[in-house]
């Protein structure tokens, strides 16, 4: 009963466009997003937003990005822990130049930033493709990890080579630095994975997204057509750096405090922004929160069940976690290797037609 | 002919309004020779596609057909020889660059974007026709999104010229292979090109979708006054539907002319034609 198409007739293009067709999902939105704004803010404490919102919503914008490349345009990469550090970084050197520059627009620079960079690392995949791509992007991984332990300019010569932010506010609200609150970290982080979110939607949805598509699903076919091969990989990899540069930005200045590279955006890093991707759901904006909804929440919950329920030494349960989570993405991958966005459109489809199977 | 129909056709003729009147060369390939290494797929070859003619290119297996097609396009650079469209000699040129001069093109093995619905992908085809960039993409509210209703709508006449309504939303790599093939011939007319290249529209389909697919050839090339060329193995579909036809063999012409000059042209029956049994 809650979920019906039936009687919801679209009699313009602009409504057969709408990115939720049909008006139950449209309610439940903005309910969630009421929720999420108005709501939570005044429940969350340091624990919530330490270990399970902050992350959750600098992984979701992160995983959002690497879709943007690897699931809208083909392109596999590796490289997303360093596109990570160079917001960072970028955000880090840029805090300290102009202290009076607000953290918004420190943080959307540092997203200008990676996406040059990006864009520099971009340039191979006009020559390379698929696996052989992304030891290409590998290669930026290491590469700029490196740079930035190498040249104490980059930390500004600290002592320890770690960089530390500083605190700024919004609005005379202290958002980074260690007397943030709870509740103003994370609607900072909120307010921007919700404009980006937004961003993706746009820009997947019409004529940039078709392009990007085309050239993952068929490259020659869409050169034919009239796709320019080049524009459009660095325009996804431009944009792509760039989401991930500003969630690498908030994961240093917001999240972390304080970060040291190899340590805070290592090769794990990379892999795991694409397994979220991948679980779920390559080309999907939807699918890169859940992915990361998924690999961010789920340990958090296994260690609450074993350490605080159960019992259990930490050490044995942190091993079980690792392996019920590896045993978990096996099982998700068998089940629906389309990702978790692909199972819930698979149950909307279901839900349309309930009760009856046809 | 239904008013979009013309509507359509109206502003396609004020698109094409390139200053060659029906009948004249639109392209013209002049002694053209490629070759791959060693191997050499087109040797001298030199023919012309007038302006509203349905053009075919027939030949055995091998003589260079779909070679052809991709130089015409831009995918490959013939060694020696020039083309000349729309009265312009043309220089050397990436694929995506003759698509903005007019020239779209089907495959051989469908080459659809499975990942995206037929909707989706026929927008794709008239991705050179629009301009919003992607600042306006990105607030998606105003410029950007009345051009893509604009194109919505341009596309949604196409569906309905190839009556296709019915699969709109639907997944490309769930259809059938003959509607799949109607499909790309949807994105293709998409981009309003002058010249539309066809390579095997009907290879693997019955005879009711072959039917079908002339039908559609023939009123692409009288309503919107597309010119066509066309690649077929079905002698019974190109002498029925082209004006002009151009048989290749090994890479070399043998012959050129109506459908009843190459008919009767004794190197083309001994290459490919062939007789039939008394």
């Amino acid at each position: 009963m809650l979920y019906r198409e039936a009687g919801d007739f679209k009699t313009t293009y602009r409504e057969d466009n709408q990115t939720f067709p049909i008006k139950s999902e449209r309610v439940l939105f903005w309910a969630a997003m009421a929720v999420a704004f108005l709501v939570v803010p005044f429940f969350v404490n340091s624990y919530w937003e330490k270990s399970v919102l902050v992350p959750l919503l600098v992984w979701s914008l992160v995983a959002l990005g690497l879709n943007i490349l690897t699931g809208y345009c083909g392109q596999v990469s590796l490289g997303t822990g360093a596109f990570m550090a160079v917001g960072a970084f970028a955000c880090y050197k840029l805090m300290t130049a102009f202290p009076g520059l607000n953290i918004f627009f420190v943080v959307i620079l540092s997203g200008g930033v990676t996406a040059v960079v990006g864009m520099l690392f971009g340039l191979p995949s006009l020559r390379i493709k698929g696996f052989y791509l992304a030891v290409a992007t590998l290669a930026a991984q290491f590469f700029l990890v490196w740079v930035f332990n190498k040249f104490a300019w980059f930390y500004n010569y600290s002592a320890s080579g770690q960089i530390t932010a500083p605190q700024r506010e919004i609005f005379g609200v202290i958002v980074t630095g260690p007397n943030a609150a709870p509740w103003a970290t994370y609607l900072f982080c909120l307010t921007i994975l919700f404009l980006f979110a937004w961003l993706a939607r746009n820009l997947t949805r019409g004529r940039i997204g078709r392009s990007w598509m085309a050239i993952r699903d068929m490259d020659i076919a869409a050169e034919i057509i009239g796709v320019d091969p080049l524009r459009t990989k660095l325009s996804a990899f431009a944009v792509s750096s760039f989401f991930i540069g500003v969630g690498g930005a908030l994961f240093f200045s917001v999240y972390l405090g304080a970060a040291e590279v190899t340590e805070a955006f290592g090769i794990d890093k990379s892999f795991l922004a694409l397994f979220m991707v991948i679980i779920g759901g390559l080309g999907s904006v939807l699918g890169s929160f859940l992915g990361a909804a998924f690999l961010v929440l789920m340990p958090v919950l296994l260690k609450n069940i074993f350490v605080g329920s159960l019992g259990w030494p930490t050490d044995v349960a942190a091993h079980i976690q690792i392996m019920l989570i590896g045993g978990l993405i096996v099982f998700f991958l068998i089940v629906e290797p389309h990702g978790l966005a692909q199972l819930w459109r698979l149950t909307k489809e279901k839900l349309r037609l309930w009760p009856f199977p046809y | 002919m239904n008013v979009h129909v013309r509507e359509d056709m109206e502003r396609h003729v004020l698109r094409a309004d390139d200053g060659i009147v029906m009948g004249e060369d639109l392209l013209k390939v002049d002694h053209i020779s490629l070759s791959f290494g060693g191997v050499k797929a087109i040797t001298d070859i030199s023919f012309d596609i007038k302006k509203g003619e349905i053009r075919a290119i027939i030949g055995p297996n091998g003589a260079g057909k779909t070679s052809m097609l991709n130089v015409i396009n831009g995918f490959y650079h013939p060694q020696e020889g020039t083309i000349t469209f729309r009265g312009k000699r043309r220089r050397r040129v990436r694929p995506y660059e003759t698509a903005r001069e007019g020239i779209a093109r089907t495959f051989q093995n469908i080459a659809l974007f499975k990942g995206m619905s037929t909707l989706d992908n026929i927008m794709t085809g008239r991705i050179t026709l629009q301009k919003r960039n992607m600042f306006w993409h990105g607030l998606w509210t105003g410029p950007a999104e009345r051009e893509e209703i604009e194109h919505r709508e341009a596309v949604e006449r196409i569906i309905d010229f190839l009556e296709i309504e019915h699969i709109r939303k639907t997944p490309v790599g769930r259809l059938p292979y003959g509607l799949q093939k109607r499909v790309e011939l949807g994105r293709a007319l998409a981009a309003e090109p002058a010249l539309l290249l066809l390579d095997e529209p009907m290879a693997g389909m019955n005879l009711e979708e072959k039917e079908d697919m002339s039908r559609f050839i023939l009123d692409v090339n009288q309503q919107y006054g597309t010119t066509i060329a066309l690649i077929e193995h079905d002698m019974g579909v190109v002498m029925d539907l082209s004006d002009r036809v151009v048989v290749l063999d090994y890479g070399r012409k043998i012959g050129d002319g109506t459908p009843d000059e190459v008919r009767n042209n004794k190197d083309v029956i001994d290459a490919y034609l062939g007789v039939p049994h008394e």
